[in-house]
């Protein structure tokens, strides 16, 4: 469905490039999780999809058509984003969540919009929300009304930068959950960067390991591993199973 | 259709809230007319303004008074109005009206008219008598709006440069601001006592240099950029979101900035260069708005608007009953009296993030 074909970027025409020929391949309805340093590209390859940048070489496909040259308002329509520093302004969360709408609506809301904002709060158990002023919510709540807006946009793919950066473990779990269960339900693709490498594991099919601007390792679960990790991050990790579950130790909890 | 049923209660009033507001404006301008220097009864303006008054009243009320309260509707509305665009188009709490010079820039033109040209030692010499005959008012408005116009130009071009981030137009608009009054302070070094004057006190801001043309010039402008933001209150909502998701929404974010910005600042220009520099309406009423109902720009919009027609005709009443014979200047009233206002809103324990 998403292809990206060495893709190149750089922000000053001088400068080095921060993507340097970065490939991935994401199927429908599946879940995959870009990974790597600060710095390693991830951000940019987002920017990227999302049009928000223009790379400067490579090309990216949606179900074979050119996203760079598709017109803003359809790509609206098959990608939505959830980015990391979430701001609403101080509207009710209805109206927040009918925003997402506006790539269909243009100008002015139609009832139909109206109707499939009311579907959306309900399905997410959203209801007694709706007139609250999203500004007066934790940051829990306020990713979830995030996410109801993307929904919205009744994308093909969603764009997560960081969905957990802010949160409490509680929250992060949620989130993760709530994501993953629409991502099945409504077979719609997800992409999203994660510090957590056990979150990672636990939400995503497809793992994405970038370094220097480049998708270095790319597959499912079972190309994590120690030496692609100490290659990704120079961290040594060690990688055991509970309840037949990889789980990752990190430096830390490996020298304690 | 529970949802949707609390949302129409929810429209309701603000409904509600917005025709409040276009009552208390027509009473209040209706008020206006009452009052004034002229030590003329309740009795006489009524007189007058059913035109069978002394033929004195009657111009005080039809060719004063009128145009007067008029200039207050429309300016306030419209100062109130590209306030409120400014700061959602840059999303800068502190940005206003004259964020792109356009204040500034307006003052240097009518100081040039006055001084150099018109009023000034150049065409009647240090006389005030000379003066009088030779200023002419629409030379003053015109070449302010001219020097405002070429203002906002230079600072959109220069930003298409720079995709118009808002930091650097809000960056630009100070550099090029404080170019204008270096120039208007060296003008004003080189001219006589009288056009010194002259000048400082047109850029006092008075609303009674109005005519029916001026209004009508103000309300034309002001109704255009009214009726696009209106039409583009959800795209304003979108850009609440931040600037990459109101883009990955689909709204074209750099138009949606470049149009409204030339808006908002052409309402700026034909006011200040009809009436002179009226400050701080164009800050304290949406801040007030946004504060009491939210911010979406359905009703903030019109909300906006309504407050700066609301808080100018009472500041212009006041300042025609205290100047003692003369009104003083409205944009000095507009500060004194919503300075305290804003501040209490301001550190109000009413939820704080929504400035």
């Amino acid at each position: 469905m998403l292809t990206c074909e060495n893709l190149t970027f750089r922000y000053d025409r001088s400068g080095l490039p921060v993507l340097n020929g970065a490939s991935l391949e994401l199927k429908q309805g599946e879940i995959g999780i870009l990974l790597g340093k600060n710095g390693s590209g991830k951000t940019t390859l987002f920017k990227n999809i999302l049009g928000l940048n223009k790379p400067s070489g490579g090309a990216i496909r949606f179900d074979g058509e050119n996203l760079l040259k598709m017109p803003r308002r359809e790509r609206a329509r098959r990608i939505a984003y959830v980015p990391q520093d979430i701001r609403f302004g101080a509207l009710s969360v209805f109206d927040s969540i009918l925003m997402g709408r506006v790539s269909y609506f243009g100008l002015k809301a139609s009832p139909e919009d109206y109707t499939a904002v009311e579907k959306i709060l309900r399905d997410m158990h959203l209801e007694s929300y709706a007139q609250r002023n999203v500004d007066e919510l934790s940051g829990g709540e306020r990713q979830k009304i995030a996410i109801a807006r993307a929904m919205a946009q009744e994308p093909r793919l969603m764009v997560f930068d960081e969905p957990t950066g802010n949160l409490d473990i509680a929250n992060e779990q949620l989130i993760i959950e709530e994501a993953k269960k629409l991502a099945r339900e409504k077979n719609i693709s997800i992409l999203s960067s994660l510090h957590d490498l056990n979150q990672a594991m636990y939400f995503g099919d497809k793992f994405f390991f970038l370094k220097n601007g480049v998708v270095k390792y790319a597959g499912g679960k079972e190309i994590i591993t120690e030496e692609v990790i100490r290659d990704i991050f120079d961290i040594d990790v060690k990688i055991t199973e509970i309840d037949n579950r990889k789980v990752i130790l990190n430096g830390n909890l490996l020298a304690s | 259709m529970e949802i949707i049923n609390s949302l129409r209660a929810r429209n309701r009033r603000n409904t509600i809230v917005m025709v409040a507001m276009v009552i208390a404006v027509l009473v209040l301008g209706i008020g206006c007319l009452f009052v004034g220097s002229s030590n003329m009864t309740a009795a006489d303006c009524w007189a007058a303004l059913n035109k069978t008054g002394t033929p004195a009243n009657v111009r005080i009320i039809w060719n004063i008074r009128i145009p007067r309260v008029l200039a207050a509707i429309i300016a306030g509305a419209g100062l109130g109005l590209s306030g409120l665009i400014m700061q959602t188009t840059l999303n800068n709490p502190m940005a206003s009206p004259s964020t792109l010079g356009v204040s500034n820039a307006a003052v240097f033109g009518a100081n040039l008219s006055i001084i150099a040209f018109a009023g000034g030692y150049l065409a009647t010499g240090n006389n005030l008598s000379n003066y009088t005959t030779g200023a002419n008012p629409y030379a003053t408005g015109v070449m302010a709006f001219l020097f405002a116009a070429v203002s906002i130009l230079m600072i959109l071009s220069l930003c298409t440069l720079r995709a118009f981030s808002p930091n650097v137009v809000v960056l630009a608009g100070m550099a090029l601001s404080s170019v204008w009054t270096a120039a208007t302070t060296i003008l004003q070094f080189y001219a006589t006592d009288v056009g010194i004057s002259a000048a400082v006190v047109w850029s006092f801001g008075d609303l009674g240099r109005a005519t029916y043309r001026t209004d009508a010039i103000m309300a034309a402008v002001v109704l255009v950029g009214f009726g696009f933001f209106m039409i583009m209150s959800w795209q304003f909502n979108a850009l609440l979101s931040g600037e990459a998701t109101a883009r990955t929404m689909g709204i074209n974010v750099d138009l949606l900035r470049f149009v409204s910005m030339l808006l908002a600042s052409l309402i700026t220009a034909v006011c200040v260069s009809f009436l002179g520099v009226i400050g701080f309406v164009g800050i304290i009423c949406p801040h007030v708005t946004k504060k009491l109902l939210g911010q979406d720009h359905r009703v903030t919009i019109p909300v906006s608007a309504l407050s700066g027609s609301l808080l100018l005709l009472f500041a212009d009443t006041l300042s025609r009953s205290m100047g003692g014979g003369s009104a003083l200047p409205v944009g000095a009233i507009t500060s004194l009296l919503g300075a305290p206002f804003f501040l209490t809103i301001i550190f109000s324990r009413k939820e704080n993030r929504r400035c």
